[in-house]
C-alpha cells in the first residue's frame, strides 16, 4: 500500500511539476495563434523528455552518478567545461524566467509594481533552497501545481467544437494568416519548452538525493511515463483554451494575465484564482528546480559535495553557488527586463543546448561498465537514436529561425 | 550513500582498465560516501621497467593543465597568481593508491575525507600521456595517444601495458572500442567509422619521451584496440 502511495505521489508531482513558465507562456502563445495545429510538437516533446528522463533516471539509480558527472567522464574536462558553461547559462536564464514568473503571478493578485515583488520572490526561493527538505519542495509545490488542471476544466466548460479541434491537431492545420517560418519557429520553441535540459539535471540529481537503487527503476518509470504525458495534456489544455477564447479576438499573448484569461472567461473569478495558484506553484517549483540544477551541475563537474541530503555546512560551495545564482537572477530581473521575453529566449536556447547533455547520457546508458544488465534495450535505443537526430535538427534550426522570424513576429 | 553503494558495480581495480575511460574524471568518495573531488589526473611512477599507477591527483592545479591549449596554460598561471605567497600552489593534491578502496562508477577511498589530501610529488601524469603525439619508426606523426590500458602487476598495482593510438581527442572512443555490441547502432557506427584507423600498441614496443611529449614506436601498429570484456 505504501508503495502505491509513493507511486501515486510521484505521478501527481510529475504532472504538477511538468508545467513551468516556459510551457505556460509558449503554449498560450502558440494556442492563441495556431490553435492545436502544433499539438504534434507537444507530443514529440513529451515523448522525448520521457525517453531522456527515463535514461538519466536509470543511470542515476544504477550507477549513482548524475548528469554532469557523466558529461565530464565521457567528454573530458575541456569539452565538459564548454558544455557546463553553455548549459549553465541557459539554465540560469530559465531560473531568471521562473523567478520572474512567480513575481508576475503574484502581481496578478497584488497589483503592485513587479520590481517591488521580485526581491521578495528571490529571497523566498533562496530560503527554500537553504532550509526546506528536498522532498518537501518537490511534493508540496508539485501537488499545488496540479491546480493547473483548471485549464482542462475551463476548456471543457467553454464547450468548443471538439471535432474541429481534433481535426486541427491531427492534420497540423496551420491557420491561413500565419507564415510557415513562424510555424517552424514556434515548433522549435514548443519543443524546447517541453524538453528543457534543467528537467533532466534536476531529475537525475534528485534520484541521487533520494538514494535510488536499481529497485526504484520501476517506480521512476511509472512517474515519468505516466506523469509527464499527463503534464503534456495540461499543456495542450492551455493551448486549446487559448485558441478558443483568444484566437477569434486576434489577441497575441505577451503577459501572464492573458495566459489566464481563457480560464477567467470560462470559470470566472474562482477559476482565475485557482489558475493563479497553479501559476505560483508551478513557477515557484520550477524556480527551485532550476536554481538547484545550477548548484548541482557546477558541483558535479568539480566533484565537490552537493545535495540537500547533507547539512548545508557539509556542502558549503554548493550553497554558495545557490546564493550567488539567486542574487544574480534577482539582480537581472531588477533591470526591469521583461520576464516573458526572457522566457521566450530561454525556451529557444534550451532547444539549442539539448544535444550537449543528451548525447553523453545516451552513450552511458548503453555502457555495461556503468549499467550492467540495466543497459538500454531495443526500444530505448530505437527511440533514443531517433531523438538524437530530432534534437540535433531542432538545435541547428533554432537560432536561424529565431533571427529569420524576428522571434516569431 | 554508503549503504546503497555497497551493491553497485564490481571493483575494477583488480582487472584491465583504460585509464582515460575508467579512471580519469571519476568522482572521489570517502569511506562515508562523502564527495571530495574528481580524479583530475592520475600519478604514474616508474617502478623497474614499468609505469605504475601510484596515486590520484585532484584539485585545480591538476584540472587546469588538462583543459589544454592556451586556455589551460593561462588558467594554470592565473591560478598560481591568485595567491603568490602560497608555496607549491601549482602542485595538485594527491591521494596514494593505498588509500583507494575500489573503483566502480566512482573512486571509493578507504579513509575519511578529513585531511586525506597531500601535496603532489614529482612523478608523471596520465593526463599528459594521453594526448601525446605518436611517431612511427621513421619519426612521422601518425596520431595521438587516445587512452592507456593498465593491467594489475604481480603486486596488484596497475601497470601500463599498452596505449591506444588514433586521431581525435583522448576519450573520444567513448568506450566503443571495448565492445562490438554497445549500442545504439547509430552512435556506434559513427564512432567506429571516425576511429577506423585507431590501433593498440604495447608499451614494450614504444619509447615515451616525457620531455618532448611524444611516443615513438619501434614498429608500425596493426592491432585494432577492441577486446572482449573480461
Amino acid at each position: 500500500m505504501k508503495k502505491y502511495l509513493a507511486v501515486a505521489l510521484g505521478i501527481l508531482t510529475a504532472i504538477g511539476g511538468f508545467v513551468d513558465i516556459g510551457d505556460l507562456v509558449t503554449n498560450a502563445q502558440v494556442g492563441a495563434r495556431f490553435g492545436l495545429s502544433l499539438a504534434w510538437v507537444v507530443a514529440i516533446g513529451v515523448l522525448g523528455i520521457c525517453v531522456f528522463a527515463e535514461m538519466s533516471g536509470r543511470v542515476a539509480a544504477v550507477s549513482g552518478r548524475a548528469t554532469f558527472d557523466l558529461v565530464r567522464e565521457r567528454l573530458g574536462p575541456r569539452v565538459g567545461m564548454l558544455n557546463l558553461v553553455a548549459s549553465m547559462l541557459i539554465t540560469f536564464l530559465t531560473f531568471v524566467a521562473e523567478i520572474g514568473g512567480v513575481a508576475l503571478s503574484l502581481q496578478l493578485v497584488a497589483s503592485v509594481h513587479l520590481l517591488l515583488i521580485v526581491p521578495f520572490v528571490g529571497l523566498a526561493v533562496w530560503v527554500l533552497l537553504w532550509r526546506a527538505k528536498f522532498s518537501a519542495i518537490e511534493n508540496v509545490l508539485g501537488l499545488l501545481g496540479l491546480a493547473l488542471v483548471v485549464f482542462a476544466v475551463g476548456l471543457w466548460q467553454l464547450g468548443p467544437d471538439w471535432g474541429a479541434l481534433a481535426q486541427q491537431a491531427a492534420t497540423a492545420d496551420k491557420p491561413g494568416d500565419e507564415h510557415w517560418r513562424t510555424f517552424a519557429y514556434y515548433a522549435v520553441a514548443l519543443f524546447g519548452a517541453a524538453m528543457t535540459p534543467y528537467e533532466v539535471f534536476f531529475f537525475s540529481s534528485g534520484g541521487v538525493e533520494e538514494r535510488w537503487t536499481a529497485e526504484d527503476i520501476s517506480t521512476m518509470r511509472a512517474n515519468v511515463l505516466v506523469g509527464f504525458p499527463l503534464g503534456g495534456l495540461l499543456s495542450l489544455a492551455i493551448a486549446g483554451s487559448a485558441w478558443v477564447v483568444l484566437g477569434p479576438l486576434q489577441i497575441s499573448v505577451d503577459s501572464l494575465g492573458q495566459v489566464g484569461l481563457p480560464v477567467a472567461a470560462a470559470l470566472g473569478k474562482v477559476g482565475l484564482a485557482v489558475a493563479i495558484l497553479g501559476f505560483v506553484a508551478a513557477t515557484f517549483g520550477a524556480a527551485c528546480e532550476t536554481g538547484l540544477s545550477v548548484g548541482y551541475s557546477i558541483a558535479q563537474y568539480f566533484g565537490r559535495q552537493w545535495g540537500k541530503y547533507v547539512r548545508p555546512k557539509e556542502a558549503v560551495g554548493f550553497h554558495v553557488v545557490l546564493v550567488l545564482a539567486t542574487l544574480a537572477a534577482t539582480a537581472f530581473l531588477m533591470t526591469a527586463v521583461d520576464p516573458i521575453m526572457v522566457t521566450e529566449v530561454s525556451v529557444v536556447f534550451s532547444a539549442v543546448a539539448l544535444p550537449l547533455t543528451y548525447f553523453p547520457i545516451l552513450v552511458v546508458a548503453n555502457d555495461r561498465d556503468y549499467m550492467g544488465e540495466h543497459v538500454n534495450g531495443r526500444l530505448a535505443n530505437g527511440l533514443g537514436s531517433i531523438y538524437l537526430v530530432v534534437i540535433c535538427v531542432a538545435a541547428v534550426a533554432a537560432l536561424p529561425l529565431m533571427i529569420w522570424t524576428r522571434m516569431g513576429q | 550513500m554508503t549503504g546503497t553503494d555497497e551493491q553497485r558495480r564490481e571493483n575494477r581495480l583488480t582487472g584491465r582498465i583504460d585509464g582515460a575511460l575508467h579512471l580519469l574524471d571519476r568522482q572521489l568518495l570517502d569511506c562515508e560516501g562523502r564527495m571530495l573531488g574528481k580524479v583530475d589526473d592520475v600519478e604514474l611512477t616508474r617502478v623497474g621497467d614499468d609505469l605504475a599507477i601510484t596515486g590520484v591527483l585532484t584539485g585545480a592545479a591538476a584540472l587546469l593543465p588538462r583543459l589544454g591549449g592556451s586556455l589551460g596554460g593561462a588558467l594554470t598561471r592565473k591560478w598560481a597568481e591568485l595567491r603568490i605567497s602560497e608555496p607549491h600552489r601549482t602542485r595538485p593534491w594527491r591521494i596514494d593508491m593505498s588509500e583507494v578502496d575500489r573503483l566502480d562508477s566512482a573512486v571509493h577511498l578507504s579513509v575519511r575525507r578529513d585531511g586525506v589530501l597531500r601535496r603532489d610529488r614529482d612523478a608523471h601524469r596520465l593526463g599528459r600521456l594521453t594526448g601525446m603525439d605518436v611517431l612511427d619508426p621513421d619519426g612521422e606523426r601518425i596520431g595521438r595517444v587516445l587512452d592507456a590500458r593498465f593491467e594489475p602487476g604481480p603486486d596488484g598495482t596497475l601497470v601500463l601495458r599498452s596505449v591506444i593510438v588514433g586521431h581525435g581527442r583522448p576519450g573520444s572512443l567513448l568506450g566503443y572500442d571495448r565492445r562490438g555490441d554497445q549500442g545504439p547502432w547509430l552512435v556506434r557506427t559513427v564512432v567506429c567509422r571516425l576511429h577506423r584507423h585507431s590501433a593498440i600498441v604495447g608499451v614494450a614496443a614504444s619509447d615515451i619521451s616525457w620531455d618532448e611529449g611524444t611516443v615513438r614506436l619501434r614498429e608500425r601498429p596493426r592491432e585494432a584496440p577492441g577486446h572482449p570484456l573480461d
